[in-house]
Parts: structure tokens; C-alpha cells; sequence
């Protein structure tokens, strides 16, 4: 078999670069435009929609007694959890971390046309992310489990060995073209793989997918910028604003039916205060950390009026069955 | 650290449906032109998508349905004043319809655009032609010229050839002889999506190979294959800023957003050759915008804010 590299038109459709490639006979991609979730665009055709996109894996993570240490990695869990720690083409798909490791853990149903074989794996040395790992060979890998055996994983997560850090780094930069990571992002990413333990894992397998999860996600990646804030750290401050925004976004693209207007408008007038406090950060401004209080404060009143309205949007399973239907033949 | 081929249009899905190619928004981005807005009916007048427009005038012209076909190519043109394919069209479907008047305008605007497109030059010598106006020779002569340059074995040979007997042909008709074709080089205007498509592609490759030249060529077949697209016109704008023609990158950009004004590669590319141009303040007005259209943020303005806050190339600064 020709194992040279396919050219990625798959892939390029896939991210929107290219939806040329899309003929009349490509029904399965062919209306990518208007999928509702950006997520359908990587989850495998036929994968069960309920799972993929309703649920989430428990998070094994194991919080640590040492209240520094324990900020380290809600830093990380952050920077996990947002596309702007990458770049290039993956940043710009909305790809993060926690896309192919959901919840810190793989991502069976994890399938990028172009640069997936079967579901669950992905080719990244591949030039279409890359312009420094292509190897111009097509060999997708599977997506390994970091909440695994870390003995099973491909580097060695002792702390002393200190070559978990390096190996990250060249991900975000090299891998994915994403800019030079802060100091603080870097080690926290690092902590945050390292709390990622098999024996820290609920008895229940996977949750649902819900605005408190992603409430609460977004609510934790703004205290640890508060914490980066207080620590005169205003650039790692601002990618941890950035996350919970994305989570935010998480939010808004199930709540696009019009009859979930108001609570929208809320979101994304939550979301605008958000922007404002990541341009004091971005200025060094004042006042970023009680801003972000105060957002943190009112928070709880936006999470009940989107939860009161969550059984009309694409959280509610049936609606979400009945729009994946439309999005993922197969 | 150097940097791939960013995504040009990812926030600007689009999507091929069978009839042609469709905007649709898509991560805050994308979007069709500017509509009415609002406005009373009679305030505003009707806005066209050249993409659709470009493959309805393909598809009149493959019916031998030349005054549709150029309707069609008159709203690209329209929208995309600066695209020589728009008038390109224009030109074979004037042409098909015996408009040789209408056709000489269009390859006129396609020769201002597109100097050395020898399609161009074809196009307008068979419109003088027939026309019997004696600036059909300089036509002639300049494709033979070019034919000349070119010698026998360049790519462009055996179509310059064509070329010049087409033109030829129709400067010195033979009694009883077929009328030359209309259409010239039907090859690109009719290679179709799967041909398109390839081009597309290959020019993606080329240009993360860095081969930039080779990467223009593949964008102008795809273009002629899609017409004027906001996703390719971003490319072609990112190419030439890369061989630093910064004229013709900005003319390209603006051309993808005048088509797709909240198309967000091309508004964070924008922005990025205003940065390498020094004009902070026109970059910063593309970051707020995109800061407006990328609700929840997007990694584009990000890199915006980087290229603004370094003065240039961030990998480079």
C-alpha cells in the first residue's frame, strides 16, 4: 500500500479551508457549513450521537493536597481546554486539547477526515496541522489515554525525569504551530497530565454533557486566571479568560434554536465581559481580578436561566439525536 | 518559528451543494454579501453571491444559454469589479450570444486586470475580429509574441496556438468556413469541480512547499473552475504576500471581502499585511472587527493581536 501521504482534501474541507473539494456526491460532508456543532465535524459517521456529543468521560483527575500545586494544574486544566494555547490550523478548526483527550482521557469517536484512519486515532505528523512534523507519510496513531497506565504512555510523566515538559512544548509549538507557551501554562499543562491518574477515576464511566459541566469548567479556568493575575502573570491570565470563553461558545451553539434567544443574548453579554477583561489583562490594566470576581459572582444566575432552558437546546438528548441524524449519516 | 498556510477561511465554511457553492456562516465567520439589511426594497438594490452567480453563467453556458449565462457573469461582475474570471465569462457568454460589442468590454476589463492573460488577449482579438476593428492584429501580434516566448515546448504552447489561429481565423474569414468558437479555452471555464477541486488542492500544497508561483497558477485554474471565491482569493492574497507584492495581496483580500465581509481569514490576513506594512492602525481596526465576529474569541484574532503587538511576524520577532 502507498503509504505516502493523501492529499488532505478531507481534511481541508473538514476545516473549512477547502469546502471546494465537497462535490454534489459528497453527502457527508457536503453541508458542513451549517453543522450545528463544530464537534461534528470529528466525530466518526455512524458513532452514536448520544455518546459522542451528549456525554463526556469522568474526569480521573487526582486534586492534590498542596494548594500551589493544585492551582498549577487548574492552570493547565485551562489551557487543555482551549484552542488558542495551539495554532495554525488546528487553533483555527477550534481543535484543543481536549478534543481528541476528552476529559484527560482518548476520544473513541474522534474521527478528522484526512487525518484519521479509524475512529479514535489521528496522524500529526501530518502538514495540514504541522509545517515541522509532517513526515509526509499517512499513519494515523491512536489517541493514547492519558488517564491510563501511565507505564503505557509514550513519555515518562516522572517529575524528576522532567521530560514530560519538553515533550509538551514541542506539541503546542511544533505539532500544532501554536505560539511559545507561557512558563506557567507550560508547567501547568504538565501538572495537569500528571494528576491524570487511572486510580482517580469515578465509578461512573462517562456524565452527561451539560451547562453545569461546562459552567463549572469555565468558572475553574477563571479562577486559576485570577490566581495568575495575583501573581502579576497577565499573559497566562488572559489564555485562562480565553478558555472559559470557549467553554462559553460550548454553550451558545446548542442554544441556537430562536426560541432560546433571551438566554443567549445573556451568554454572549457574559461573554462580551469577558472579552473587556481580557483586553485590561492584555493592556495590564487594573481591576482585571475583581472583574472577573464580579463575573464569577453572577455567574450562578446565568447558569440557572441557561439551565432552565437546557431541555430546548442541544443538551436535551432527543434534540440533539434528531440534529445529529441531519449531520452524521453513515 | 515558521507557520503553515493558516487557515485562510476557516471560519468561512463553506459548502459545495449541487447547483454551485453556498456561504454559510460559520464559527462567527463567513456569511453571504451584505444584504439589504433592513432596508425598504427600493432603498437597496439585490446582492449576489458571485460564487453561485459564477457557477449559474457556467452552467447557461453548457446549455448554449448565452444570455443567462451572461446575465449571470454581469452579477459577478457586479459584486467583483476587480476579478478578471467575472469578466472572463462575461466575455465567452457575450461571445456565445453574438454580443461581440458586450464581449470586447468584457475582455477589455479582463486585459486591464489580467495584462498577461493570454485568455484575456484571445478573448478581446475574436471580439475585435468580429467586429472587423483592425486592433484585432495587435492582438494577434501579441499573442504570437507570446507564442514566440514561449516556444514549443512551454506548457502554454499548443493553447497560444490555438490561440492565434482562433483569432486569425476570425480576422480573415474563409468563405463557408464553420465560425470560430466562442469559447476559446473551454477547458477551464468547463474542467469542472472534480478539476477545481485538484487545482484547489494542489495549489494548498504548493504553497505550504513554498512554491509560490506554481501555487498562483493551480488558484487561477481553480478560480476559473469556482470563479471569484472568497476562500481562493484569500489564498491568491496570501501568496502574493508572501512574494511580497503587497499591492496584490491587499487587492485580493479586499476582493474576498467584498464578496464575504466577515470572512474571518481573510479579515485576520487583512490585518496581518497591515501590520507588515506599519499601518498599526489599520490592523487594529481588522482585530476589532474580528473581535466582533469571532464570538466566544477565535485563535485568528489571537494571532492578530500577536502580529499587532510585535509589529510583524510574531515567529519572526
Amino acid at each position: 500500500m502507498d503509504r505516502r501521504r493523501r492529499r488532505p482534501a478531507e481534511a481541508l474541507a473538514a476545516l473549512g479551508l477547502a469546502s471546494l473539494v465537497l462535490t454534489a456526491g459528497a453527502t457527508a460532508l457536503a453541508a458542513l457549513g451549517d453543522a450545528p456543532l463544530r464537534a461534528m465535524l470529528w466525530v466518526a459517521p455512524g458513532a452514536d450521537p448520544a455518546r459522542a456529543l451528549g456525554s463526556v468521560p469522568t474526569e480521573c483527575l487526582k486534586r492534590p493536597a498542596d494548594p500551589a500545586l493544585a492551582a498549577r494544574i487548574e492552570v493547565g486544566r485551562a489551557a487543555f481546554r482551549t484552542q488558542v494555547l495551539l495554532g495554525g490550523q488546528a487553533a483555527r478548526a477550534g481543535i484543543n486539547c481536549e478534543t481528541c483527550h476528552r476529559d484527560g482521557r482518548a476520544n473513541p469517536d474522534f474521527h478528522f477526515p484526512g487525518l484519521s484512519g479509524p475512529p479514535g486515532t489521528a496522524d500529526v505528523t501530518n502538514s495540514l496541522f504541522s509545517t515541522h512534523r509532517d513526515n509526509g507519510i499517512d499513519d494515523p496513531k491512536p489517541i493514547p489515554d492519558l488517564s491510563g497506565a501511565k507505564a503505557r504512555l509514550k513519555v515518562d510523566q516522572d517529575l524528576a525525569q522532567r521530560k514530560l515538559e519538553p515533550f509538551i512544548h514541542g506539541l503546542i509549538t511544533e505539532e500544532f504551530d501554536g505560539p511559545e507557551p507561557t512558563p506557567a501554562v507550560l508547567d501547568g499543562l504538565a501538572a495537569y497530565v500528571r494528576a491524570l491518574r487511572p486510580e482517580a477515576c469515578p465509578a461512573q464511566a462517562r456524565e452527561p454533557f451539560t451547562v453545569a459541566l461546562l459552567m463549572a469548567d469555565a468558572r475553574r479556568a477563571l479562577q486559576a486566571g485570577q490566581e495568575r493575575i495575583r501573581a502579576g502573570d497577565d499573559a497566562s491570565a488572559v489564555l485562562m479568560v480565553a478558555s472559559a470563553r470557549s467553554r462559553l461558545g460550548l454553550i451558545d451553539e446548542r442554544f441556537a434554536a430562536p426560541a432560546l434567544a433571551a438566554p443567549r443574548a445573556s451568554l454572549r453579554a457574559a461573554d462580551r465581559r469577558l472579552e473587556a477583561i481580557q483586553a485590561v489583562l492584555h493592556d495590564h490594566g487594573p481591576d482585571a481580578e475583581r472583574q472577573i470576581a464580579a463575573w464569577l459572582a453572577a455567574s450562578p444566575r446565568l447558569e440557572a436561566e441557561l439551565a432552565a432552558r437546557q431541555g430546548l437546546s442541544l443538551f436535551d438528548p432527543a434534540r440533539l439525536a434528531q440534529a445529529a441524524k441531519r449531520r452524521l449519516p453513515g | 518559528m515558521k507557520r503553515v498556510l493558516s487557515a485562510a477561511v476557516v471560519g468561512a465554511s463553506l459548502t459545495v451543494l449541487a447547483g454551485g457553492i453556498a456561504f454559510a456562516s460559520g464559527g462567527g465567520g463567513g456569511g453571504t454579501p451584505a444584504g439589504g439589511g433592513g432596508n425598504m426594497p427600493s432603498a437597496s438594490s439585490p446582492s449576489y453571491d458571485p460564487s453561485i452567480e459564477y457557477a449559474k453563467a457556467i452552467a447557461a453556458l453548457k446549455a448554449n444559454n448565452y444570455k443567462d449565462a451572461a446575465r449571470a457573469a454581469g452579477h459577478v461582475t457586479d459584486v467583483v469589479p476587480k476579478n478578471p474570471d467575472g469578466w472572463h465569462v462575461l466575455g465567452v457568454a457575450t461571445a456565445g450570444a453574438n454580443d461581440w460589442k458586450g464581449s470586447r468590454r468584457a475582455y477589455e476589463k479582463m486585459v486591464k486586470l489580467a495584462p498577461d492573460d493570454a485568455t484575456a488577449h484571445a478573448g478581446l482579438g475574436l471580439a475585435l475580429a468580429n467586429l472587423k476593428d483592425k486592433k484585432a492584429q495587435a492582438e494577434d501580434d501579441w499573442l504570437k509574441a507570446k507564442a514566440q516566448a514561449c516556444g514549443d515546448s512551454c506548457p502554454d504552447a499548443a493553447r497560444l496556438k490555438e490561440f492565434t489561429s482562433t483569432v486569425e481565423a476570425a480576422m480573415n474569414p474563409a468563405a463557408g468556413a464553420p465560425k470560430p468558437s466562442a469559447m476559446l479555452d473551454r477547458s477551464l471555464l468547463f474542467g469542472g469541480a472534480k478539476a477545481g477541486d485538484a487545482a484547489y488542492e494542489l495549489a494548498v500544497g504548493l504553497i505550504n512547499d513554498r512554491r509560490y508561483d506554481e501555487a498562483l497558477a493551480a488558484l487561477g485554474k481553480a478560480q476559473a473552475t469556482f470563479g471569484p471565491h472568497p476562500d481562493i482569493l484569500t489564498y491568491e492574497g496570501y501568496t502574493w504576500r508572501k512574494k511580497g507584492d503587497y499591492a496584490r495581496a491587499e487587492a485580493y483580500y479586499q476582493q474576498a471581502l467584498a464578496i464575504a465581509p466577515n470572512h474571518i481569514g481573510a479579515t485576520e490576513y487583512y490585518g496581518e499585511l497591515k501590520v507588515a506594512k506599519g499601518d498599526i492602525a489599520g490592523a487594529r481596526v481588522m482585530l476589532a472587527k474580528l473581535d466582533r465576529i469571532c464570538a466566544f474569541g477565535c485563535a485568528d484574532a489571537e494571532e492578530l493581536r500577536r502580529w499587532i503587538d510585535a509589529g510583524g511576524d510574531p515567529q519572526k520577532h
